[in-house]
């Protein structure tokens, strides 16, 4: 496996292509038609609420779920009708699902009877090694009920590595675990996975772990893909406004292009529009902006890019504060640094450059 | 109801345990004590005669009465090619238990196949009746099986009619053990489906994603995890037909006897030392068992709350899927099953609406009310021992709820509440109800003397006492886990609103554990109504008799005429109380498990 630099694609080789697969559960259609071509090496993740199909998507590549149409290569073979034990991935599931049967070395080792490993490791050595990487050294006599859930986590992530899989999914494996440990072990398996360079499929519907951890996201609603780019763009440039809602607390306007081509008219009022844009005037649009693109200040009369919004709740988060603004018949969130909360009537002021047009 | 639990609990255990230690601890004291004592003196003498007679222990009795020429006899028998040997009485009982366990597990284990992994109309059915044989008195499974495999059964009217048979499998170890699965496979189904539902279909996968294939996944994953169920079940399967009375006593009969039936035929001839003794070294063998069945069921791996359930797949899929040999298996199993748990139940009521010509008629239930009339010396009346049955059930369940939730409030204290509720629970198993039976008989029946004072009980309160002993574990199996279901936080919402803790107890804990209380009520009623092991020793001459009593000596009865007709009128009855209770337990106690 080698080593580069998943956000330059054109040199890198695709190590799982989906091509317009559709899962069907009896009469519910799960996924729809995906198409997605994962780069060697890559952290993706596939975000979405719960239900939207993601976990299908990835029991998909598995082999654990047959598409009812489309294909799955991994590494450039066909696998669509390969069973899972024939597609060497490594799979690690929400609650850890270690076999309590065995001790931890014992669940560590059990995928390496299955595949003849390169340069002729011994299988304890091997196990070791793992129990090494996920910080658990010397653990290998223990049963899994004497585990923590971190721990448990970290085994299973061990588990799944021991074979050298081509691809590694990961099933909302952080979901199970307190806060504190989610972050710690969030930068954990994004080190493995850098070091070791191994293609990796993560599954979560928390989009703040997303775009953490993540080289590239695709978000997933309703069976299928809305978008799919890096974090920043899907951050900052959502492809559409249930992207938008979905990647965090945007503030969505909706309305039309007005006759100077310059602004959005919405809720009675005139929004600049960013200087460039391809819109024609009286067409209907909605934009986005970005809480932390309003700032809170006195502004002189006139500026039409300043909302006068009325305080309503606010929310202090340490390093910030998130308040929640009337504007007109709507609701407007602000991220704000200030070190006093906003009180009263405020104005929010906007770079019209910083107006996402969906 | 757990820490702050009122002052009136060790007044509640002190009345249990004084009940306990007169109609339990003391009459099985004594019988354990006659087998090691005569006329007051310490002696093992009992024991040795016994153990060294070749009747009861077959070629181990020279371990007792020779034990120094075991060598020589050793080198005899390998010589000799190592012949099959003779245990006596207690190999027999053991080689048929082992036989029914054997038997009972293979047809356990594909219907817990079938339960757990397959999705079909009436599972959910299916899998509640798995615990109608804890209901059902093994009399009247006896009794189906001689309506069904009896000289005039079911099985011989259809071969006559093709013109074939008859068939005589009555008496035969074959029909014994039969029966027994009968009665003990829907046990192993129940255990091993509930372990097999428990285990997490994503370690199953998780083994696939590493390599492998299906059926080593099972073998390497499943299996395993499945593995202690089965032993749980196979000991206590073991257990129960090692100390099965009734059905190997009416279908086996004195040729085929185990260690019970002949404990009883030794009371009945009135040797009541060697019955004693017998029963002390019976209860000493199944105390052993038991204890191996608690070290298995403690390894029992608890993957609760953490398994995804795998899904099911549909039996029938489609007229494609018949072929699939998984289900063409299920379905042979199934017809199989018909055969061997329908069959029996069928023909009892099929015999007891049927002449011995095959004409439909009401006779033998119009006997059950009217034997008043022919008053045949020795013949229990029948509508006696219907109304006798009902009136011991309901005094037994007056008596076994209260201790059974007794123990379930201990059991759901913290620290070392659940060990002593455990030791309660688990001695009335380790009793045979024949050692029960003639330990009350000894003592609380024939008298005993206290402070000079001839104290005795009479045959019904005996009974009562018998059958709640036999009950009150049921209550608790029901009670307990709906006690410690019960969220310590909402008595504390109560009390924060207001409420005063008795209020609590009304309003809040009564109400959740009604259901439980409900099933466990109709539990300890269908104990005390099939109970027949000690019943039969406390039930004097005729008067006492209940209803598997009764149907036992109808069924042994030859002047009753050739055919089963009173016997199954009477047991299509006990059959009909019983289903009801089980209608009961299931629609109340659903979270009944074990």
């Amino acid at each position: 496996m080698t080593t580069t630099d998943p956000h330059s694609e054109s040199t890198n080789s695709t190590a799982v292509e989906i091509t317009d697969i559709g899962v069907d559960f009896g009469h519910v259609t799960a996924l729809e038609s995906i198409s997605l071509s994962i780069a060697d090496g890559a952290f993706f993740t596939l975000v979405g609420p719960s239900g939207c199909g993601k976990t299908t998507l990835l029991r998909s590549i598995a082999g654990l779920e047959t598409p009812s149409h489309g294909k799955v290569s991994i590494g450039g073979r066909d696998v669509t009708t390969e069973p899972p034990e024939a597609r060497n991935v490594g799979i690690v599931f929400q609650n850890y699902s270690l076999f309590p049967h065995l001790s931890v070395a014992d669940n560590v080792g059990y995928g390496l009877q299955f595949h003849d490993l390169s340069g002729q490791r011994d299988p304890e050595a091997r196990v070791a090694e793992l129990l090494e990487l996920v910080d658990l050294p010397g653990f290998g006599d223990r049963t899994p009920t004497e585990l923590s859930g971190g721990q448990k986590q970290r085994v299973a992530l061990a588990r799944a590595l021991a074979p050298e899989p081509d691809v590694l999914l990961l099933d909302e494996p952080l979901s199970a675990l307190d806060a504190r440990l989610r972050a710690k072990l969030r930068v954990q398996i994004k080190t493995i996975q850098r070091d070791l360079g191994i293609t990796t499929v993560y599954v979560t519907h928390d989009q703040a772990e997303a775009l953490a951890i993540s080289d590239r996201i695709a978000v997933i609603q309703q069976g299928q893909i809305q978008q799919v780019d890096t974090p920043e763009t899907v951050y900052r440039q959502p492809a559409s406004r249930a992207v938008a809602e979905f990647m965090g607390n945007n503030n969505v306007f909706e309305g039309s292009v007005a006759d100077d081509g310059q602004h959005l008219e919405t809720e009675g009022k005139l929004l600049p529009l960013p200087e460039t844009h391809d819109r024609a005037p009286g067409t209907s649009l909605t934009v986005s902006i970005r809480p932390e693109s309003l700032v809170v200040a006195d502004s002189q009369q006139g500026d039409p890019a300043v909302l006068s919004a009325t305080v309503e709740t606010v929310e202090f988060l340490g390093d910030a504060y998130r308040v929640h603004c009337r504007w007109r018949d709507k609701s407007v969130l602000v991220t704000t640094a200030a070190t006093t909360p906003p009180e009263g009537t405020v104005k929010l002021h906007f770079d019209p450059e910083d107006v996402h047009l969906l | 109801m757990r820490a702050k639990a009122s002052r009136l609990l060790p007044v509640g255990i002190a009345a249990m345990l004084t009940t306990l230690v007169v109609v339990f601890y003391y009459p099985v004291g004594s019988v354990l004590g006659s087998a090691i004592s005569v006329g007051g003196r310490l002696t093992l003498d009992p024991l040795v005669a016994v153990l060294g007679d070749p009747f009861y222990t077959g070629s181990a009795h020279s371990l007792v009465t020779a034990p120094a020429s075991l060598p020589e006899r050793f080198v005899a028998w390998v010589n000799a090619g190592m012949p099959a040997v003779d245990f006596g009485l207690f190999g027999f009982t053991a080689y048929q238990a082992l036989l029914s366990t054997v038997v009972s597990v293979a047809v356990g284990l594909p219907g817990a196949y079938l339960l757990a992994r397959f999705e079909f109309p009436g599972r959910e059915f299916l899998r509640s009746v798995t615990i109608l044989p804890f209901v059902m008195p093994s009399i009247l499974v006896a009794v189906g099986f001689l309506a069904m495999f009896g000289r005039t059964g079911v099985v011989n009217d259809l071969l006559a009619t093709v013109g074939l048979g008859p068939v005589n499998v009555v008496f035969t170890l074959e029909i014994v053990i039969l029966a027994h699965a009968f009665y003990n496979a829907p046990l192993v189904t129940r255990l091993v489906t509930a372990a097999w539902e428990s285990v997490d279909t994503r370690s199953v996968e998780t083994a696939r994603t590493l390599g492998a294939p299906p059926l080593r996944a099972f073998r390497d994953v499943t299996l395993p995890q499945l593995v202690p169920a089965i032993l749980t079940a196979s000991v206590l399967t073991f257990i129960f037909t090692f100390l099965s009375f009734p059905i190997v006593l009416a279908l086996g009969g004195l040729q085929l006897a185990t260690v019970e039936v002949w404990l009883f035929a030794r009371v009945q001839n009135l040797e009541l030392v060697e019955a004693a003794t017998l029963g002390a070294i019976e209860t000493a063998l199944s105390l052993g068992l038991i204890y191996i069945y608690l070290r298995f069921e403690a390894t029992q791996i608890s993957t609760h709350g953490q398994g995804q359930l795998r899904s099911r797949l549909p039996l029938f899929d489609g007229w494609q899927s018949v072929s699939d040999p998984r289900r063409l298996g299920v379905f042979l199993y199934c017809l199989v099953a018909a055969v061997l748990f329908v069959g029996p139940l069928v023909s009892l009521v099929v015999e007891s609406l049927t002449t011995p010509n095959g004409a439909f008629t009401l006779d033998y239930y119009a006997f059950l009310l009217a034997q008043q009339a022919s008053a045949a010396v020795g013949t229990i009346n029948p509508l006696a021992a219907i109304i006798n049955s009902l009136l011991f059930g309901l005094g037994a369940l007056v008596l076994a709820l209260p201790m059974g939730v007794l123990v379930s409030v201990v059991a759901t204290h913290e620290g070392s509440g659940s060990r002593f509720a455990e030791a309660l629970l688990t001695a009335p198993l380790a009793v045979s109800g024949i050692v029960l039976g003639l330990g009350m008989l000894r003592t609380l029946v024939f008298g005993t003397t206290v402070f000079g004072h001839r104290l005795t009980v009479t045959g019904p309160i005996a009974i009562v006492a018998a059958h709640a002993i036999a009950a009150y574990p049921f209550v608790t199996r029901n009670v307990t886990p709906a006690l410690s279901g019960i969220d310590d936080r909402l008595v504390d919402a109560a009390r924060a609103l207001g409420a005063d803790r008795p209020t609590v107890l009304v309003d809040i804990e009564l109400p959740l554990i009604a259901p439980a209380l409900i099933a466990g009520a109709a539990f300890a009623f269908a104990i005390s109504i099939g109970e027949f092991d000690s019943t039969v020793l406390l039930a004097e001459g005729v008067d006492s008799a209940t209803m598997p009593v009764a149907l036992e000596r109808y069924t042994a009865n030859r002047s009753l005429g050739p055919n089963l007709g009173p016997a199954t009128a009477m047991g299509t009855v006990l059959l009909a109380v019983t289903t009801g209770s089980f209608i009961l337990i299931d629609r109340t106690g659903r979270r009944w498990e074990r």
